[in-house]
């Protein structure tokens, strides 16, 4: 008599499936203690070389010719603020879009995929657990920030921020779960989360305002999650401007969300279907 | 177990002699090794209050995985080593071609020592490991056996007449351009055993090769195994927990269990130590529960009764061995007991003692699973 | 002397080059040109991967330098970079510096993860009962790696030649390329050396990446060392990109002023030789160690 899952609501069974993968996942990333510090100090480098291309560059903190299309002549904490948020782009490709493969490759993507509950909730249970590393990472290095590279952040902006975030990783998972379902058929998912990290890193402005890409480049960043989250924390932070100032820029991040996440689960489910009638599913 | 009579230096090779004057290609000399094991402290390990770690650190961290072992291997024999899971087994092979460094003892390999000669003890021995990944998939038989030939310092030419020879007596001469991946596991272990001969080493060593295997390739396999040894003049260690497979094909046994010999001889003479009327099995569905202490009281001249459970889902039996003291004698007492509870009895042997009989009265544990019960 | 060949036979010789020999020199050679090509036949296997490692620098590079020219307003010259050292052409400067990039990713990531990748195949062990000495299969993987930088760093040059425009000195190639081969020379020493840690620690990668970051803040590939802090600007004396770079610069650029003065062929022969017997030091140890404590094909 298959008991349990008669009893369970859908919704609570959900919500332990999403609950279980949090945990599980979190579990791993406590055992490891290295990765925890790594991906807590090692962003801090990879800005650094920028920074001391500025100062050579330009002679001093700031940049008259950069504030005329940045509208801050502080290239520093611009710089930062874009490693910050560029690191969930990192965490949300190569977690997410990688843990089919990795499932794979431990030999238990057949037992996940053969239980009852719906793999969409495990794929949001991963990426609730990677979402939760990357803001701890973000908010230690923010902090960090803080201290050391004079980031003001007043206590008003750190709603918007949030909201911002969030809405920021809800476009990034949709993105990353239409990753894993290419994963499932394309066995070299670390080749395709490094193609679109290429792309982020080129036409969102982690590093130069976007203003600076050709027009066709500019195009291709207005497609991007990270580029609006960029412009609206940038604006709150650096500029001073007031929540309505970035109205524009939260509708279309929650454009994106909608359109992401849908294709993201739509094309999972048919990629899975797909995969399981060509047997292809757990080779690697 | 026989006592070499001396060693003798000739050049850069040590020689080994028994009693008889037989040469022996591998020895092992007091080999010891002990595993110290990790603990896994996570995150929050510096939490940890330091009595608790005090006590952590006890006898209970360390794996005695080869406990001063003494063995002779004479030159063209074929020798097994059988011992369940976690006996050292592969410890004990991987000492051997030098992947592991002992921490007491040494060995000598076809005349070279593992601690000094290294490079010659590996040109010495080709090793066959089971398991699936131990080739380039990606690469074609041919392609791996090529790489893998110039890593034992073949001149090419040489190489390649060897790669050839081999694909043909493996009969995968017209699938030698395809890559491994495209091979099932039987096929890709056939490639395995063909490198280990690349370079004609007069040693094998060969760490469980049919695991995993379907019974048509073990077969094939076994068979390669046997003319290697009778045909070629090979000196083989065949380490496996397949009884069958030791008993059908050795030479000698060493019986190993917890890092030590508890006995060599040939499987005859070791199947021997377990008399006839001191061997009893009961095969039955639906075992009493803790089975062992059940019948003990009823039995306390036998030395062993041990319960080798069977998969009910599948519909297999158990099987319940009494081995030792007057067995023979007990099987009337045993079956009213048995008939007591819910165990269906399908058959009562007086049978004949197999290896796994042996093994388990010279150690005291079962074949199957691991360590001592 | 009859009596020895006779019980000597009975063991079977085997016949096997080895010590400081000739023909086991050859032999090594031999086993490191054959792990270079197996390398590139299973690199060629994935395609994909190929492609998008070939273009991947090029990725890296442009940010670096879309960057510098939004500084300046789209101008390529900058008045400070020629207070600090001669020359102001920013993309010149910076292309000349990243050059070495691709390379420094052969050190750490080539040969340093070299051994941790023969572990992720599962033929680590297979490779380890061979005779060949482990540091032959090190160089091979550094070999597949060097050549395979070489072709994406032309590729690098035709790109941004046409796209930007590079001024360099062509007499100067030469001497560039001389202390260029020395710096890798000390790359490959510092490559043994990570290698052998990649072997020791589960997460190996970290190890890898660890060192590429701080030896990228390290070298002056977009910035001279100057704008360093003291501390890092001592740091890089250790190690050989730094005066690779001001080396080579010396004789690509114009005007270039060393920031740096000194002799840099000697700098370089010292870390060539500090390098290479400290990695095969290291190497060996943890070999032995590894061996001792049989984590050797646990990944």
């Amino acid at each position: 008599m298959i008991k349990a899952s008669l009893d369970e609501s859908p919704l609570r069974a959900n919500f332990f499936v999403v609950w279980s993968e949090v945990v599980k996942n979190l579990k791993f990333l406590m055992a490891y203690p290295v990765i925890f510090v790594f991906w807590t100090i090692f962003p801090f480098f990879w800005f650094l070389t920028f920074i001391f291309q500025g100062q050579a560059i330009v002679g001093g903190l700031q940049s008259a010719s950069f504030a005329e299309i940045a509208g801050t002549p502080e290239y520093i904490p611009f710089i930062i603020l874009g490693a910050i948020l560029n690191g969930y782009v990192l965490t949300s490709l190569y977690g997410v879009g990688e843990s089919i493969r990795r499932e794979a490759y431990q030999g238990t993507l057949d037992y996940l995929l053969s239980s009852p509950c719906n793999k969409a909730f495990i794929l949001i249970g991963k990426a609730v657990s990677e979402s939760i590393s990357s803001t701890v990472y973000a908010v230690i290095q923010l902090i960090v920030c803080i201290v050391f590279f004079g980031i003001e952040l007043t206590l008003g902006v750190i709603m918007p921020i949030i909201l911002i975030l969030i809405l920021m990783i809800l476009g990034l998972y949709g993105i990353a779960l239409m990753l894993a379902a290419l994963s499932l058929q394309f066995k070299q998912a670390h080749d395709l989360a490094h193609t679109l990290e290429y792309v982020f890193y080129l036409f969102s402005p982690v590093r130069y305002p976007v203003q600076a890409l050709p027009f066709w480049a500019q195009i291709i960043g207005r497609f991007l999650p990270l580029t609006y989250a960029l412009i609206a924390v940038r604006s709150l932070v650096l500029l001073k401007q007031n929540f309505p100032a970035i109205y524009e820029q939260i509708f279309l991040l929650f454009v994106i969300d909608v359109l992401a996440i849908f294709l993201g689960f739509y094309l999972f489910n048919w990629m899975e279907k797909r995969t399981k009638k060509s047997g292809s599913i757990s080779q690697f | 177990m026989e006592i070499h009579v001396f060693l003798r230096q000739v050049e850069d090779q040590l020689l080994v002699y028994n009693r008889d004057n037989d040469v022996y290609s591998i020895q092992t000399i007091n080999l010891t090794k002990v595993f110290k094991k990790r603990k896994h402290k996570g995150i929050f390990g510096f939490l940890k209050k330091k009595a608790e770690k005090e006590t952590s650190e006890s006898s209970k961290d360390v794996t005695v995985a080869l406990d001063h072992v003494n063995s002779e291997i004479r030159s063209g024999e074929l020798f097994g080593l059988l011992g369940p899971n976690g006996a050292g087994k592969t410890t004990l092979v991987k000492c051997l071609s030098t992947i592991l460094i002992p921490d007491e003892g040494t060995a000598i390999v076809n005349g070279f020592d593992i601690r000094k000669q290294t490079s010659l003890v590996r040109a010495s021995l080709g090793l066959v490991v089971g398991g699936e990944r131990t080739l380039y998939w990606k690469l074609t038989a041919r392609d791996n056996l090529m790489y893998f030939a110039s890593l034992y310092k073949m001149p090419r030419r040489e190489a390649k007449d060897r790669v050839d020879e081999l694909l043909a007596l493996m009969n995968l001469s017209d699938r030698a351009d395809e890559r491994l991946e495209d091979y099932s596991t039987g096929m890709r272990q056939k490639i395995a055993v063909a490198r280990a001969l690349l370079h004609d080493p007069p040693i094998l060593l060969l760490d469980e090769p049919t695991l995993g295997l379907d019974p048509t390739f073990s077969r094939q396999i076994r068979n390669q195994i046997r003319e290697l040894c009778k045909k070629e003049g090979r000196t083989i260690l065949l380490a496996t927990h397949y009884m069958k497979e030791a008993d059908e094909l050795c030479d000698r046994v060493a019986i190993i269990n917890d890092g030590k010999i508890a006995a060599i001889d040939t499987p005859e003479r070791l199947k021997a130590m377990v008399k006839e009327n001191e061997l009893i099995e009961v095969t039955c569905h639906n075992p009493p529960h803790d089975t062992e202490n059940y019948l003990r009281p009823l039995c306390p001249d036998v030395e062993i009764i041990t319960l080798i459970r069977g998969d009910e889902a599948k519909g297999m039996p158990s099987r319940i061995k009494l081995i030792g003291g007057n067995a023979e004698k007990h099987v009337g007492t045993v079956v009213d007991a048995l008939r007591k509870t819910n165990a269906q009895i399908t058959s009562v042997n007086i049978s004949m003692p197999t290896l796994e009989d042996a093994f388990i009265k010279i150690t005291g544990a079962k074949l199957a699973e691991g360590g001592a019960t | 002397m009859k009596k020895i060949e006779e019980e000597t036979r009975r063991l079977k010789q085997i016949s096997c080059p080895s010590g400081l020999s000739l023909a086991n020199l050859k032999a090594e050679l031999r086993a490191i040109w054959e792990c270079n090509i197996k390398e590139w036949k299973i690199e060629l296997a994935y395609p994909i991967n190929f492609t998008r490692q070939c273009v991947e620098p090029l990725i890296f590079l442009l940010p670096i330098l879309v960057y510098g020219l939004v500084l300046l307003g789209g101008s390529r010259f900058s008045e400070s970079l020629m207070r600090l050292v001669g020359t102001g052409d920013i993309v010149t400067f910076t292309f000349t510096g990243y050059i070495i990039m691709g390379f420094i990713g052969t050190a750490v990531w080539a040969m340093g993860f070299s051994i941790r990748k023969e572990q992720w195949y599962g033929t680590l062990e297979s490779i380890y009962v061979t005779p060949t000495s482990r540091l032959s299969l090190v160089l091979g993987m550094a070999l597949h790696s060097v050549v395979h930088q070489s072709l994406g760093t032309l590729f690098e040059v035709g790109v941004i030649y046409a796209v930007f425009g590079l001024v360099l000195r062509i007499e100067g190639i030469l001497p560039a390329l001389a202390i260029f081969a020395l710096m890798m020379f000390a790359l490959g020493g510092f490559g043994i050396f990570i290698s052998s840690l990649a072997l020791i620690f589960k997460e190996g990668w970290i190890i890898s990446e660890g060192f590429h970051s701080v030896l990228m803040i390290l070298s002056p590939v977009a910035y001279p060392l100057t704008v360093l802090p003291t501390i890092a600007q001592q740091a890089s004396t250790v190690f050989p990109t730094a005066p690779a770079l001001v080396g080579m610069r010396s004789f690509l650029i114009e005007n270039y002023t060393p920031e740096i003065l000194g002799n840099v062929f000697l700098h370089l022969l010292v870390l060539d030789a500090a390098w290479i017997l400290f990695g095969i030091l290291i190497f060996y140890l943890t070999d032995s160690y590894v061996r001792k404590t049989g984590t050797l094909g646990k990944y």
